[in-house]
C-alpha cells in the first residue's frame, strides 16, 4: 500500500489539533487532545460510545466552541471560525438532507450560496452523482430515497463543495450490514479518486479497518492510540487498545524477571514469558495479551516445539460462527480465553466440557502492555 | 384511524359523540347567527329574513371605524408577537432550562384578563408620570405622553396576551426540525441567517402561518383588556361589549357578533382545510415512484 502520510515536502498537515478540550458543563467530554492528521488521507476516529469521537469532529467542523486548546486546519487557526468560514464539510449520520429540496437541489445548495450560475451548478451535480452513483436521482425527495442512497447525497452535497477536509459522523451507521461493507468500500474509492483528508468518526471495528489508513483510538476524552489499521490490530500498543480492537486474551500479572529482550511475568497460576521492547521494572503491574486466532489448544507433540508458551486450561465449550469456530477455555484464575479456528479445519478438534487440556502460543506472538 | 379490532359501532358512536359536542359548543352561535338575519331579532314570533342589520353596521361611523381599530391592532399583533413568538421559540430549542422557560413564557395565560389589564393600566400610568417628570426635570417636551392610554398600550396588553400562543404554535412545528439540517446547511457556506431562511423556515413556515391566524382570531375576540388599556378608541368588541352592557342586544350586536363568530371560523376553518391538503399532498408524495435506474 502506498504511504499517504509521508509527505516529502513542508506542508502543513491537514489538521493539527493542540491541547483541545471540550467541556459540557460538568462532564469532560474531551481533554486536552493532541492528533495531527496529514493531507490527503483517510483517517478513521475510533472508539467506544461516549469517548468523544462526535466532539472531537464538530470542533474541528465549527459547530461547538473548544473549552481549551486550538485547531489548525492546513497551519491555519480556525478555533473561533464558524462551520461556514472553515475549509470543512461534514457528512451526518441521519435526517441531514433538506426535507422540502430535491436531490438536485440539495446537491447544489452550497453552489446556490457560492453564487454559481444555473449551468455550472447542474454540470457540477451531473458529475459528482454519478461519482456517487445516483445519475438520473436528479428530481427525487429526500423521503423517496433509501437510507444508502440518502448517504450518497449527503456525500454528494459535501463533495460537490471541493473543500479540503470532509468530516464524516457515522455516516454508515444506519445501514445495514451488507450496504454498509459496500459504502465504506465506494467511501474508499471516491477518497482516493478525489485525494482530499477524509475524517471518519465510527466505533465499528470493522468499518474502520476495512476503510482507513490510519486509525486514532478515541476513548474517555482522549486519543488512546494511533497507527495504520494492521498495527492497531497486530501490534496494539496500550492494554485499552488489545481490550478494544480484535479479539484479544489479556492476561494479567506483576513482572518477576527483565532480561535483554523480554520478561517474565507472575500471572497467579504460571509464570509467563513475553518477548517484548518495552521497559517496565520488576514489580509492576502488566498485561499480556494474545489474539484468539494465535491461541492453540496444543497436543502433545505441539507442546515440545521450541518458543511455545504453554498452560493449563479447563476446556468450556465450543461456538460455531460459521467460517470460524471458537472454542471456550478456562484458565486456572478463572479467566475465560477465546480460541478461534476456521471451521474447515476444525473436524476433529475441541474436546468435552469440563476436560483439562493445554493451551499455548508463540512466545513473539503475545503483546506487552505496561499500561 | 381503525386497527380492525375496533368494534364499527363503537367507532361510529365515537364520531355521533364528537359531532354532537361540536354541534353544542357552535349551536349558540349558529342561533345568534341565525337572529340576526331576522328582521324582528330576537324574542319576535316572526322571523323574517333580512341583512338590514349588517348594512346598518356598515352605514355605521362608529362601529367602521371600531373594526378599522380592530384591524390595526390585529396587524399590530401580528407583526410583533409572531416574530417574539418565533425568537422564543428558537430560544427554547437552546437553552437546558426547558421547563423553566415554557412556564414563563406562558405565565401571563394564567393571569385573569381583567387583573392583567388593570395591572397594565396602572403600570403605564405610573411610567407616563414617571418618564414626564423625567422630561420636566430636563426640560424638554419629547416625553410628554409618552405611554399615554392609547394604541399603543393597547397593543402591548394584546402581545402580552397572544405572545405565549404564538409561541407554543410554532413550538409545535418547530419541534419537528432536526437541527442537523441548520448544521448541514452551515457546513455547505450558508451563515447563520442563510441556514435559518433558506433551510428551516421552509419547514416551519405552517406553524408560523398558523401562528399569524391564531393571534389575529385572538385579537379581535379580546375585550377586557383592550378596554382597560385603549384610551380615546374602540375596537370592534368593546363597541359589542359595551351596547349589550349598556343597551341591551339589538338587532345590530346580534349582526356583529354574527361577523365576529363567522369571521373566527372561516379563519380556524381554512387553517384547518390547508392543514388537511398540505398532509395529503405529503402522503401522496411518500408514494414510492418507480427507480429511474438500478443502483451499481
Ligand atoms: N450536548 C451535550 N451536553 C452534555 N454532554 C454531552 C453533550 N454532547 C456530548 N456529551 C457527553 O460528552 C461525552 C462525549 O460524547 P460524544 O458524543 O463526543 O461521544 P461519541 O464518542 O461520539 O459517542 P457515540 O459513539 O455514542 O456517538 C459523552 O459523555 C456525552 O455524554
Ligand atoms: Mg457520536
Amino acid at each position: 500500500m502506498a504511504e499517504p502520510f509521508s509527505s516529502t515536502n513542508t506542508e502543513p498537515p491537514a489538521v493539527e489539533v493542540v491541547g483541545l478540550g471540550k467541556n459540557y458543563g460538568p462532564v469532560k467530554a474531551l481533554d486536552s487532545v493532541n492528533l495531527s492528521i496529514a493531507q490527503g488521507g483517510y483517517t478513521v476516529l475510533l472508539g467506544p460510545s461516549g469517548g468523544g469521537k462526535t466532539t472531537l469532529l464538530r470542533l474541528l467542523g465549527g459547530f461547538i466552541r473548544p473549552t481549551a486548546g486550538k485547531i489548525l486546519l492546513h497551519g491555519r487557526d480556525v478555533s473561533g471560525l464558524p462551520p461556514n468560514q472553515r475549509p470543512t464539510t461534514m457528512v451526518f449520520q441521519s435526517y441531514a438532507l433538506f426535507p422540502h429540496m430535491n436531490v438536485e437541489k440539495n446537491v447544489g445548495y452550497g453552489l446556490k450560496i457560492q453564487k454559481k450560475t444555473k449551468t455550472d451548478i447542474a454540470a457540477s451535480v451531473e458529475r459528482i452523482l454519478s461519482l456517487v452513483g445516483l445519475e438520473g436521482y436528479n428530481k427525487r425527495m429526500p423521503h423517496e430515497l433509501s437510507g444508502g442512497q440518502q448517504q450518497r447525497v449527503q456525500l454528494a452535497r459535501s463533495l460537490v463543495l471541493e473543500r479540503d477536509i470532509l468530516l464524516l459522523d457515522e455516516p454508515l451507521a444506519a445501514l445495514d450490514a451488507k450496504l454498509r461493507k459496500d459504502m465504506c468500500i465506494e467511501l474508499k474509492r471516491i477518497q482516493e479518486k478525489i485525494g482530499i483528508t477524509f475524517v471518519h468518526v465510527t466505533h465499528n471495528q470493522e468499518e474502520a479497518m476495512t476503510i482507513a489508513d490510519r486509525i486514532a483510538i478515541i476513548a474517555d476524552g482522549k486519543i488512546v492510540e494511533e497507527g495504520s489499521p494492521r498495527e492497531i490490530y497486530e501490534r496494539p500498543q496500550r492494554k485499552f487498545t488489545a481490550a478494544f480492537v480484535g479479539e484479544n486474551n489479556l492476561i494479567e500479572g506483576k513482572v518477576i524477571n527483565v532480561n535483554g529482550d523480554g520478561l517474565t511475568m507472575d500471572a497467579g497460576f504460571a509464570e509467563l514469558a513475553a518477548i517484548t521492547k518495552k521497559q517496565a521494572s520488576v514489580g509492576s503491574e502488566i498485561a499480556i495479551s494474545i489474539r484468539s486466532e494465535l491461541i492453540r489448544i496444543l497436543d502433545g507433540n505441539d507442546g515440545q516445539a521450541e518458543g511455545v508458551q504453554k498452560i493449563p486450561a479447563t476446556y468450556l465449550e465450543e461456538v460455531y460462527l460459521g467460517l470460524t469456530t471458537m472454542h471456550l477455555v478456562r484458565l486456572p484464575n478463572g479467566v475465560e480465553v477465546a480460541v478461534r479456528r476456521i471451521s474447515d479445519d476444525d473436524a476433529d478438534f475441541g474436546g468435552t466440557a469440563g476436560q483439562e487440556i493445554i493451551v499455548g502460543w508463540n512466545r513473539e506472538d503475545a503483546g506487552v502492555h505496561t499500561d | 384511524m381503525q386497527d380492525g379490532f375496533m368494534n364499527i359501532w363503537l367507532y361510529r358512536l365515537g364520531w355521533t359523540y364528537v359531532l354532537f359536542i361540536v354541534f353544542l359548543l357552535l349551536a349558540p352561535v349558529l342561533y345568534i347567527v341565525y337572529i340576526s338575519f331576522n328582521e324582528y331579532t330576537f324574542g319576535a314570533r316572526i322571523y323574517e329574513f333580512t341583512t338590514d342589520w349588517y348594512t346598518l353596521i356598515l352605514a355605521d361611523k362608529i362601529l367602521v371605524a371600531s373594526l378599522k381599530w380592530t384591524g390595526f391592532l390585529a396587524v399590530g399583533v401580528m407583526a410583533t408577537a409572531v416574530p417574539m413568538g418565533l425568537l422564543a421559540a428558537k430560544f427554547y430549542k437552546s437553552t437546558r432550562h426547558k421547563v423553566a422557560f415554557v412556564t414563563l413564557m406562558l405565565s401571563p395565560l394564567f393571569v385573569p384578563a381583567d387583573i392583567m389589564g388593570s395591572a397594565l393600566l396602572i403600570y403605564f400610568k405610573n411610567i407616563n408620570h414617571a418618564v414626564e417628570a423625567f422630561g420636566a426635570f430636563l426640560g424638554v417636551t419629547w416625553f410628554h405622553g409618552f405611554l399615554q392610554l392609547g394604541f399603543t398600550t393597547a397593543l402591548i396588553g394584546q402581545i402580552i396576551y397572544t405572545v405565549p400562543y404564538a409561541f407554543i404554535v410554532i413550538l409545535i412545528t418547530m419541534s419537528r426540525y432536526r437541527d442537523q439540517q441548520t448544521e448541514a446547511a452551515r457546513g455547505c457556506g450558508a451563515n447563520a441567517w442563510q441556514a435559518f431562511w433558506q433551510v428551516e423556515f421552509p419547514q416551519i413556515k405552517v406553524g408560523v402561518f398558523s401562528s399569524l391566524a391564531f393571534v389575529t382570531i385572538l385579537s379581535f375576540n379580546e375585550a377586557t383588556r383592550t378596554a382597560l388599556l385603549k384610551g380615546g378608541f374602540d375596537t370592534f368588541p368593546n363597541v359589542l361589549v359595551s351596547q349589550m352592557l349598556n343597551i341591551g342586544m339589538s338587532g345590530e350586536s346580534y349582526a356583529m357578533a354574527g361577523i365576529m363568530a363567522v369571521v373566527s371560523m372561516v379563519f380556524i376553518g381554512s387553517i384547518i382545510i390547508i392543514t388537511l391538503i398540505r398532509a395529503r399532498g405529503i402522503e401522496r408524495k411518500f408514494q414510492p415512484k418507480a427507480e429511474p435506474n438500478p443502483i451499481n
